[in-house]
């Protein structure tokens, strides 16, 4: 259960620790790449609660997802058109989109667990 | 606790988004690379340059009034010796007549001895005028004889008698200083009038011999004279300084 935390505070403790100079033109292609695997991890998350996860599609769409979305700022840049903005609203709508299914997931199972004690309470009261 | 199916593949996502955004926030904090601070950046070098212009003027300025100090002292310097230079060509302009000089001095008037030449005439038709003319010898020895007196500035009708000056007869006139001169020849002298008119008053002078042969010839004496510069220009050919 904690080991992704754990993975993400090493990935995040290895970042910092390890000073990669990305030059400043580029810096917004990482943003929109992290924006990207933020999404992926939120989906990743939904999935798991709705009981469909795919370790498979999780890391290729990671992946895929975070590398276009770069690719495409920066073919935007390049063509004088802001696409990176796309990309962020694509990823941000999903994002919250996905967040949201989470917080009903969670709130499902919170709600079902409450459901099932009280249940059980009376059945003791009944005995 | 079991390792399920999704922990392996959230995790890895996780650490690689996690290194992703460690690196983006610590890229954007490096560079500062947002607009806001684009902006100041580029004003901060804006005012960086502006400043080390600054610096290169006031450096500049700098130099340039130390030159101009420098310029200055030159200036009042080079004036000191002009103004030497200046009275020097002043003095010799004067010593060489080209001024116009005033002073003490006398004046004579020589004038052609008409009166005693009809006379002549009616006792002895055909004699010659000669003999009743001013001529430039009597001009010269007259100069002469002034600055014997010690005459420091002599002029003939105005033409200012220098070293180069010439007194010499064409026909019923005179040239003094290749000019044409017509009687009556007034003759100024600028010098002690005392010593001028003893030099005029000897017996032998020229003057004096004028005056026995009864030209209408006076001198006055004078507190105020004012003779004209000489007009015409040196021109040394031929004549250098012999170097020492």
């Amino acid at each position: 259960m904690w080991l992704p935390l754990l993975g993400l505070l090493l990935g995040i403790a290895i970042g910092s620790a390890l000073y990669i100079p990305i030059p400043g033109a580029f810096a917004k292609y990482l943003s929109v790449a992290v924006l990207a695997s933020l999404d992926s991890v939120f989906g990743g998350l939904k999935s798991i609660l709705e009981d469909n996860f795919d370790g498979t599609i999780l890391l290729t769409g990671f992946f895929t997802n975070a590398l276009l979305a770069a690719l495409l700022a920066y073919l935007g840049d390049r063509l004088g058109v802001d696409l990176y903005l796309a990309a962020v609203f694509a990823f941000g709508v999903r994002l919250f989109q996905n967040l949201a299914i989470i917080r009903r997931e969670f709130l499902a199972g919170w709600l079902k667990k409450r459901y099932l004690a009280a249940a059980r309470e009376d059945k003791n009261g009944q005995c | 606790m079991k390792l399920q199916k999704w922990h392996i593949p959230i995790t890895i996502v996780l650490f690689i988004s996690g290194v992703l955004l460690a690196t983006a926030l610590r890229a954007l904090a490096a560079n500062n690379a947002t607009p806001w601070h684009q902006k100041n950046e580029n004003l901060v070098a804006m005012i960086k340059t502006q400043e080390a212009e600054i610096k290169k003027l006031e450096n500049s300025i700098e130099s340039k009034r130390t030159s101009l100090d420098r310029f200055q002292r030159d200036v009042s310097l080079g004036k000191k010796e002009l103004e030497k230079l200046q009275q020097q060509l002043q003095k010799l302009k004067t010593l060489s007549g080209m001024t116009e000089v005033k002073g003490p001095g006398l004046t004579i008037t020589l004038d052609d001895n008409i009166k005693e030449y009809e006379a002549a005439q009616n006792k002895n038709p055909g004699l010659k005028p000669d003999d009743y003319l001013i001529h430039d010898k009597h001009i010269l020895y007259i100069v002469n004889e002034l600055r014997v007196g010690g005459a420091e500035a002599i002029s003939v009708n105005d033409q200012r008698i220098v070293n180069s000056s010439d007194i010499r007869c064409v026909g019923p006139l005179i040239l003094v200083n290749t000019t044409r001169l017509g009687p009556p020849y007034v003759i100024k002298a600028i010098g002690n009038p005392d010593s001028l008119a003893r030099v005029l008053a000897l017996p032998e002078s020229e003057y004096n011999i004028l005056k026995m042969a009864g030209y209408p010839v006076k001198y006055e004496k004078s507190t105020r004279l004012v003779i004209p510069p000489f007009k015409g220009s040196y021109q040394f050919t031929y004549a250098r300084p012999k170097e020492e």
